[in-house]
């Protein structure tokens, strides 16, 4: 598999992609507002131009109020998600990898089905269950941290053993709660299949910074998951610090994945195939595959939330499962051609 | 001998409770190639994982340049310290050059793309280790030969004094083996790097380190030249082999032969005794001894391969001085132990004069009744060296005695 695209053309094409996705997905909808409204009105926003006198008051309100907000949290929680399946994968030195592989998915669900249950969503005002989410997702993940943590040394088979069971029997006691629960049901399923309504500029002012800080640490240890993609021991040989390598990435993925989850609800695929995706474009090398991630990540989901709100217009899919159902097949048509290509690598 | 590069005092190491490395004492000096030579299990990985910093000891101090190592931050100890692990197969597909790069890793910052220096470094790791042309290919679709070339050249980028090397050679054709040894003695003696390598192959490990060291259950038990350390008592001590050590004629270093140890049946209760010469008795030894019977053997000359090969195996064997006749008592000795013997084997050996006392001892038993076996795959005309005498003696031996004409034919009739 030669590299015919270079990375600085990759990156390029990946930023024009989110552009063009973020101008497409704030354009459609109910009502339809044209590329260029929405570039007037934020150079005007910004303080560049004069207030166009073409545009609409309703679709201002309708870019600012709803569209904008929305379109960028998907971006924000797109690029979280790719950039943490991007950490988790680099760890485990395993493709297939994905966020919810140390329960962070499911102990972010237990928190928001908890609140759900007890308090109702709508309660203590709207940020009682994405607050419930983070913290179960953060919790579950320490757990998982600490069960595989032996000594000083954490083993990362039995770091994705403990994912697995604490996911399992976090699953069993969230169908437990959910069997007694009444008409909360349609809340929770509606939370547990992710989507992103009508969530106003706060969710994008509370995730932004906790993702900023997740890319940024992402970004720091992208270079070492190189080193430990040769083996552990290689990458002790040529300098890796393991065990803090392992602390900080496992923080890093988690943090996004659960400030993703928190927000957008459990999300598949996006961080499962984005680095996956760029992967087989720009190579491996992880100090360039994180940013491509984020910029990917965003995109996908910008688009697939596009495609949540409008294919049933006027009422809604969720958009975890556009991506499964979107990305599902396309991932199995990527594993086949490549394995045709190239024997078993994956 | 000057300061060297890398010294272990008294270092021990466990995993767990078990302990892998006893009180080891090891030193190497810039531009020595030692070699590492145990059994499995012997220690000899720990070893390199101690000194390379990647597992501590549990005790000992470990010194390399002069600094202390152990506790060092793992940066700072790659700087030091390069290993070219048995194999690398990324988890991710990289290509040659990138991997390469890494080995810069303990100079880089996380985020620069490499300084002059760390190209610099690169390239001529890369020409030494004649991987440039593959510089651009994915790393899993290089042969294993290639791969391993790449991966030596990124122990190189690390610009260490020091460079370990855990059986560079396993699983690579003998040019390839030969090209990244002569790769290690080209840095050894320009760079006067100290090279520490752990060798499966004894006469590899002979014939290329100027010293080596032999582990055995995780001590050192011995340690020196080639020559001193490579001999049948090491190997049966340490490996549990018996085994022949030779010097290499071509080269002049110790090579050593290993034999399948010998594990005899029950004993059968019953003697043979074999007459043999020129090696000619060596496979019916090991038969025989294998198959329980109490063997003896002779009378041979000292040099012999099948005295070698008798006293390999333990056996009684009656024997003169190289090129000396066979004398009285050694004659009076064996005639017993062939009349005593259940079974005598003649072997189609040469005869000369020094020993053709043997054909007539044999013949004396075998008239007094000795079940006698001669094998006969030279005619004894090839092999009469006493000018007609042997070939009447054999004559009348044969008529006297089972013929066989290979030693698989004399297998079956050994049943």
């Amino acid at each position: 598999m030669q590299r015919a695209v270079p990375y600085r053309r990759v990156m390029l094409g990946l930023a024009a992609a989110l552009v063009a996705a973020f101008l497409i997905g704030v354009a459609v909808g109910a009502v339809w507002v044209s590329p260029r409204t929405t570039i007037e009105l934020i150079a005007w926003k910004l303080g560049l131009t004069g207030r166009p006198d073409d545009v609409s008051r309703a679709a201002e309100v309708i870019v600012f109020q709803l569209r904008l907000p929305r379109v960028l949290l998907a971006a924000i929680v797109g690029g979280a998600l790719a950039a943490s399946g991007a950490v988790f994968q680099g760890l485990f030195r395993n493709p297939l990898a994905d966020p919810a592989i140390i329960g962070v998915s499911s102990g972010a669900a237990l928190g928001a089905v908890l609140v759900i249950v007890t308090v109702g969503a709508a309660s203590l005002g709207a940020f009682a269950v994405p607050l419930a989410a983070f913290a179960g997702a953060m919790a579950t993940a320490f757990v998982v941290y600490r069960l595989a943590r032996i000594g000083p040394a954490v083993h990362v088979a039995t770091l994705l053993l403990a994912g697995i069971a604490i996911a399992a029997v976090i699953s069993s006691f969230m169908s437990l709660v959910m069997s007694y629960s009444g008409e909360e049901i349609r809340d929770i399923y509606a939370w547990l299949l992710g989507g992103l309504v009508a969530q106003g500029w706060r969710s994008v002012e509370i995730v932004l910074p906790v993702v900023a800080v997740g890319v940024a640490g992402a970004w720091l240890v992208a270079h070492e998951l190189n080193l430990i993609s040769l083996g552990e021991e290689r990458a002790a040989q040529l300098g890796v610090e393991l065990d803090r390598l392992k602390r900080t990435s496992i923080a890093v993925g988690a943090l996004l994945a659960a400030a993703a989850v928190s927000v957008a609800g459990v999300i598949g695929f996006v961080g499962l195939m984005t680095p996956h995706l760029l992967r087989l474009v720009i190579g491996s090398d992880h100090r360039r595959l994180m940013p491509a991630s984020v910029l990917g990540g965003a995109t996908l989901l910008i688009l697939a939330d596009l495609v949540a709100r409008t294919i049933v217009a006027p009422s809604e899919l969720p958009v975890g499962v556009v991506t499964a159902l979107l990305g599902g097949p396309f991932f199995i048509y990527l594993l086949r051609r490549e394995g045709k290509k190239a024997g078993a690598r994956v | 001998m000057s300061e060297p590069a890398l010294v272990l005092e008294r270092v021990s190491a466990t995993y767990g409770r078990e302990p892998v490395l006893r009180e080891v004492d090891l030193a190497v000096a810039p531009g020595e190639i030692v070699g590492l030579v145990g059994p499995n299990g012997s220690g000899k990985t720990t070893l390199v994982r101690v000194a390379s910093g990647t597992l501590r000891p549990t005790s000992g101090r470990l010194r390399v340049g002069g600094r202390d190592l152990i506790g060092m931050p793992a940066r700072e100890a790659a700087r030091l310290v390069a290993v070219v692990p048995q194999d690398v197969v990324p988890a991710f597909s990289f290509t040659a050059l990138e991997l390469v790069l890494m080995g810069r890793s303990p100079y880089r910052s996380r985020w620069g793309g490499g300084s002059p220096e760390d190209w610099a470094r690169v390239r001529a790791a890369m020409a030494a280790t004649q991987v440039q042309h593959l510089a651009d290919r994915p790393v899993d679709e290089l042969s294993g030969g290639e791969r391993r070339r790449v991966v030596l050249a990124q122990a190189l980028a690390q610009d260490a004094p020091v460079l370990m090397l855990d059986e560079p050679t396993t699983h690579l054709d003998v040019r390839h083996v030969l090209d990244l040894l002569s790769i290690v003695r080209r840095l050894a003696e320009r760079e006067r790097t100290a090279v520490l390598a752990i060798h499966h192959d004894l006469n590899l490990a002979a014939s290329t380190c100027d010293r080596l060291v032999a582990l055995h259950r995780g001590e050192v038990v011995a340690s020196g030249s080639p020559g001193s350390v490579v001999t049948p008592a090491l190997l049966r001590e340490v490996y549990g082999v018996e085994a022949e050590v030779s010097t290499d004629h071509a080269t002049g270093y110790p090579s050593v032969r290993i034999g399948v140890p010998v594990e005899p049946a029950a004993p059968l209760g019953r003697r043979a005794h074999v007459v043999g010469g020129a090696g000619r008795g060596a496979p019916i030894l090991r038969r025989l001894a294998e198959a329980g019977f109490d063997v003896s053997v002779g009378v041979l000359h000292g040099s012999d391969t099948d005295a070698n090969v008798a006293e390999r195996l333990n056996l009684v064997r009656v024997s003169v001085p190289p090129f000396s006749d066979i004398d009285a008592e050694a004659e009076s000795v064996c005639r017993h132990l062939m009349r005593e013997a259940d079974l005598l084997v003649v072997c189609d050996a040469p005869f000369g004069p020094g020993n053709a006392a043997n054909l007539r001892l044999a013949l004396e038993a075998t008239r007094a009744g000795v079940r006698t076996i001669v094998l006969e795959q030279i005619p004894i005309e090839e092999r009469d060296f006493t000018g007609g005498e042997a070939t009447v003696t054999w004559a009348e031996l044969r008529s006297h005695s089972t013929v066989v004409r290979s030693y698989e034919e004399l297998a079956l009739v050994l049943g």
